[in-house]
């Protein structure tokens, strides 16, 4: 019998359709085709970049924009939206718009063009989230933005188009819908509860295992309980924090960790699988808010959406987050 | 006289762009597709290349990333009809990227700066 399941934060319902009884070999992957020639990304074309904001190097007095780096992040050279200029909201009768004032940049993980994420160890996975710290905190002093979207796509059906590592952030004058949902509904939940929903999953799937991919002292990872995609999972910081900039250096440690866990585990599973993720924080310059809890969806993509999902907002998962969670606790890494 | 090779698949692209580069001064040469453009490169030597996207067989992207790789040098403008091309970061190789339109000064701007 399938099963409908409703998220508890935005309230999104999805189909188990277990039934179809899928395990992960049934899943088929497309390899991914390496298109050869030239990258811009890779040393030595630093040229064809606009010039960094951002790097980290292990050579100190490695001049801006030559090689030698491990991480560089450059604005991207078309963006989606453009950083000069004012906002100019305004209204045209009902309709709302303004100008599509935004930063859009790239985060090029690893000067390696064949590396991937999931590869990297965690003690260079580390810069990558320490780079998205940095230019978070950054783009937070524009008092034009609201927020920043920070996100991996890996493998062509989930959206990349270059092999070489890399994820992406856009700075943003709104709030996207997603990080709307889930502010009012965990908000929703601490005016009843008093409790952040985000820490009641969390001691809920600590207590019932199920849907337990991995943890440490200061992260968990699980599969969570309404998930839109097959081995859909969550990283969150085990203490409450709603801001992803506030972590401390030991986080960092951790997060690398567990991330760098996850991801091998997911391979394991299906290799090559193509994903998404996502970081989900608190609006840029809020407080400390006690009903919201930042933390990592990485979405594999695995599944279509099409006419159904669009129109109904449904997705159908033909494996149920506790069969994911067993099959990736039990990959050997 | 600047040599450009343009390289779309609509006929109708060559004759309005030959036309309107001819009489700014430049010597147009004409490929339908990605393989061709790459078979003409080393008999032309162009100065600049106009390169189409959506094109059957090699695509433009895929043909600029080859052009790239023998020629780093060698500026390259990507036209296509289609903005959400710009979301590719492999076209972040080519020196500029213009979307068609019948008015042809943007690209005559482009062509004129990066020839210069």
């Amino acid at each position: 019998m399938p099963e409908l399941r409703k998220d508890p934060i935005i309230g999104r319902w999805i189909i188990i359709s277990a039934e179809r009884g899928k395990r992960p070999t049934d899943f088929i992957i497309e390899k991914n085709s390496v298109r050869g020639g030239f990258c811009p990304l890779c040393p030595g074309n630093e040229n064809t970049t606009p010039p960094e904001v951002l790097s980290y190097s292990n050579t100190a007095d490695r001049p801006s924009n030559k090689p030698g780096w491990e991480i560089r992040v450059v604005p991207n050279k078309y963006p989606a939206l453009i950083i000069e200029g004012d906002l100019n909201k305004e209204g045209e009768g009902l309709y709302d718009k303004m100008n599509g004032i935004g930063a859009h940049e790239v985060i090029i993980e690893t000067p390696d063009h064949n590396e991937t994420f999931t590869h990297l160890p965690p003690a260079r996975m580390i810069r990558v989230f320490r780079a998205y710290r940095d230019r978070i905190t950054d783009l937070g002093k524009d008092p034009r933005f609201s927020y920043v979207m920070i996100f991996k796509n890996y493998g062509a059906a989930a959206g990349a188009s270059l092999e070489h590592s890399h994820s992406q952030l856009i700075a943003l004058p709104i709030l996207p819908r997603m990080i709307t949902s889930e502010l009012e509904g965990s908000l929703s939940y601490y005016s009843y509860k008093e409790r952040c929903i985000f820490c009641d999953i969390i001691r809920q799937e600590i207590n019932q295992k199920i849907r337990l991919v991995a943890q440490n002292e200061l992260f968990i990872a699980i599969a969570p309980y309404a998930p839109r995609s097959p081995f859909e999972m969550w990283i969150l910081p085990k203490k409450h924090s709603s801001s992803y900039i506030s972590m401390d250096e030991n986080h960092f440690v951790a997060l690398s960790e567990i991330f760098s866990e996850c991801m091998l585990r997911l391979d394991k599973c299906i290799p090559n699988v193509p994903y998404n993720f996502v970081l989900h924080s608190a609006p840029l310059r809020s407080d400390s808010l006690s009903h919201y809890h930042w933390h990592f969806e990485i979405m594999p993509k695995l599944t279509m959406i099409a006419g159904f999902e669009w129109g109904s907002g449904f997705y159908i998962n033909p494996i149920p987050p506790e069969e994911a969670a067993r099959y990736l606790r039990d990959a050997e890494i | 006289m600047k040599k450009i090779l343009l390289v779309d698949d609509e006929d109708s692209i060559h004759l309005l762009y030959r036309e309107e580069l001819e009489e700014e001064g430049y010597e147009v040469h004409s490929a339908l597709s990605g393989e061709e453009a790459l078979g003409k490169l080393k008999i032309i030597s162009p100065d600049l290349v106009i390169l189409d996207i959506n094109m059957p067989g090699m695509n433009g992207i895929d043909a600029l990333r080859q052009i790239k790789e023998s020629n780093p040098n060698l500026p390259v403008i990507l036209s296509s009809a289609y903005q959400e091309f710009k979301q590719d970061l492999s076209t972040w190789a080519s020196d500029d990227y213009i979307v068609k339109s019948a008015n042809l000064d943007e690209l005559k701007a482009a062509v004129k700066k990066h020839l210069s």
